[in-house]
């Protein structure tokens, strides 16, 4: 293997590892806050990717700059993936806080409607959303083509992360997340409404898994389905990385990518796929709380 | 007249009429009907053996059809590539679901709650991704699947439909007094206290781990015949017996019967059965939504489930029927 093959491969990984971040750490902060585990995760990022193509269809009569057009169509599907979170919360999650298990099981339940609804509304044809103008080209490094698009996901990615980081440290907010991560109970003695911030913070996770989705739009094609393989290696990530940590799902989701993007070049696209899986269960082996993994206190 | 009373209050009566009446099916039912009892049969197998994780254990898995499947695939695998009779068959079933329930049991089992939830579901979508992979054509069939695999002659779910309601009415009645005498004896108290309270249960000295392992491998295998009796009636097995859906059947006969009842799941699995097939006619395309709903509203708002329902309310009803009946007597009394 030569050093620009070496690279093209990790560049690869990136990309994909940056747009698995996006659904992962949306998953793990709302599990770690709320141990609410959202199953229709993915479905939300469809939706994101959804809703920045109708938005994109939408405006091409009348914002003639693709640019602009699509810095409209992620913030639109950005903002409905927090809108929709916010609704799952208020209306499915929150009734049912003294029956966890039921939680769970109406997540199962909406990916259903999530999906079928899309069906209804845009058909299970697949869509594809056009890249915009100065992101459709390509980029040469060490003398090898690399589209810009993916140098923009590994972007978006860093950005997310950086503002994140950003939020949890700095921020009042933040420091309510993250000690109610580590112990929600007290958090509520000192005073704090910690089912406002859940909504909230189940708002910006679904927000962050709506944006990967609608980042992904132009990667990707459109179909109901496209949220669940993204959804099950963001399961894999947060395993490996561990529930609730943001740094985890970051180092758990650029893992699993490149060990993928690995062993779909070193072997086949099948053994790529079970990397993903047989790196969770090695995980899952060594150290159950994954890599990073917040301890629980006062349970 | 006592006796006779005391004879109609037994509460095992019912349901030897339910089960008389079923096994007489065969009588007033025709092919279709029957053929439909048989998946009901088979759907209630799958159910009752999700009830003792969830129901009983308090392990909720979402990776369930990777048992239903593998069993469904490795039916269709060994009739259409190794000719073996049903004999040998349902023993390399059986094996190969406790082979699988071990591995990913013992592997997901080492965390708890929804995170289990995760990784179980994590697994059996690898199941499904490999059973639909390209690379494995010659013997999964990739996408489309196993399709007219040959079955025994005795047992033709077509020729010999009858023979085929009474072997898979006799799995079901075996798997239900299985699971009963598992969830009256001692291992099924203490998953029911795992269940309630894993930390107490475990510092009382029970070995809380072992006990879930084997109840996932009980189950795994249950599941797993349900899978292979499902094949046999259809002489299929596509990566759709893998996928999600079958995991959201087992945990909708589940909940709409009553999770933690072993009837529940029986009557679950018939609602879901009949009531579904007349339902997805009515609004074809739709159906998929309109199901979702129910399935929330369900989750809601019906959590205890058909039978479960009944026994919460059932007490109170006959109290007040006591009430009503000694109320009505005293205003007679003069």
């Amino acid at each position: 293997m030569t050093l620009d093959t070496l690279i093209s491969i990790i560049l690869q990984g990136l990309t994909l590892g940056m747009l698995y971040f996006l659904t992962a750490s949306g998953l793990s902060l709302i599990f770690g806050l709320m141990d609410v585990l959202n199953f229709a995760h993915g479905s939300i990022f469809m939706i994101g990717a959804y809703v920045a193509w109708v938005t994109t269809e939408a405006l091409a009569g009348s914002l003639p700059n693709s640019d602009a057009r699509f810095a409209l169509a992620l913030l639109a599907g950005t903002l409905a993936g927090a809108g929709l979170g916010a609704l799952i919360e208020w209306a499915g999650i929150r009734p049912l806080y003294k029956r966890p298990i039921f939680q769970v099981l109406l997540t199962l339940g909406l990916v259903f409607v999530i999906n079928e609804t899309v069906k209804l509304l845009w058909k299970a044809d697949i869509h594809s959303l056009a890249r915009p103008a100065s992101l459709a080209g390509v980029l040469m490094i060490l003398d090898r083509p690399f589209p810009t698009y993916r140098l923009f996901l590994i972007g978006l990615g860093l950005v997310v992360l950086a503002a994140m980081s950003v939020l949890l440290r700095r921020t009042r907010l933040g420091m309510i997340i993250r000690a109610g991560v580590e112990n929600g109970e007290m958090v509520q003695a000192l005073g704090i409404d910690v089912r406002r911030v859940f909504t909230l913070v189940f708002a910006l996770g679904s927000a962050l898994a709506a944006l990967g989705g609608a980042a992904a739009a132009p990667f990707i094609g459109l179909v109901p389905t496209m949220g669940m393989d993204y959804q099950l290696s963001a399961f894999a990530v947060v395993v490996i990385g561990g529930m609730g940590s943001f740094a985890g799902s970051a180092v758990g989701a650029v893992l699993v990518w490149l060990g993928r993007a690995f062993a779909d070049y070193q072997l086949s696209p099948l053994v790529a796929r079970a990397t993903v899986v047989g790196l969770m269960a090695l995980v899952l082996l060594v150290k159950p709380t994954g890599l990073f993994g917040v301890k629980k206190g006062g349970h | 007249m006592s006796i006779h009373r005391n004879a109609l209050r037994a509460p095992w009566l019912p349901w030897l009429v339910a089960l008389a009446l079923v096994a007489a099916g065969p009588l007033y039912l025709n092919k279709f009907l029957q053929g439909l009892a048989i998946q009901v049969f088979a759907l209630a197998i799958f159910g009752i053996s999700y009830d003792l994780l969830m129901g009983y254990s308090g392990i909720v898995s979402f990776g369930h059809a990777m048992f239903f499947g593998t069993g469904a695939y490795l039916l269709g695998i060994l009739l259409k590539f190794a000719h073996l009779s049903l004999w040998q068959l349902v023993p390399v079933v059986i094996l190969a679901a406790v082979f699988l329930a071990t591995l990913v049991g013992f592997l997901s089992l080492r965390v708890k709650g929804s995170y289990f939830t995760m990784v179980t579901l994590a697994f059996a979508e690898m199941l499904f991704i490999l059973s639909s992979a390209t690379e494995l054509r010659p013997w999964t069939g990739g996408d489309e699947g196993l399709h007219d695999f040959p079955v025994p002659a005795w047992l033709s779910p077509t020729a010999q439909r009858t023979t085929f309601y009474y072997v898979a009415l006799a799995l079901l009645v075996l798997v239900y007094v299985l699971a009963r005498r598992l969830v009256n004896s001692p291992t099924g108290r203490v998953l029911q206290a795992i269940r309630e309270n894993e930390d107490r249960a475990q510092a009382i000295g029970y070995n809380t781990f072992a006990y879930k392992l084997a109840v996932t491998i009980l189950a795994g295998v249950l599941a797993a015949l349900a899978g292979a009796l499902n094949a046999l009636f259809f002489r299929n097995a596509t990566p759709e017996v893998l996928g999600v859906g079958r995991t959201i059947d087992a945990l909708l006969v589940t909940i709409i019967g009553g999770a933690g009842t072993l009837l529940g799941p029986v009557l679950g699995a018939a609602v879901v059965r009949l009531l579904g097939n007349y339902l997805a006619d009515w609004f074809g395309s739709r159906w998929p939504f309109v199901f979702g709903v129910i399935y929330i509203l369900l989750v809601m708002f019906f959590p205890y489930g058909l039978i479960g329902t009944w026994r919460l309310y059932a007490p109170r009803l006959r109290e007040r029927w006591r009430k009503a009946r000694a109320g009505g007597r005293a205003a007679s009394a003069p």
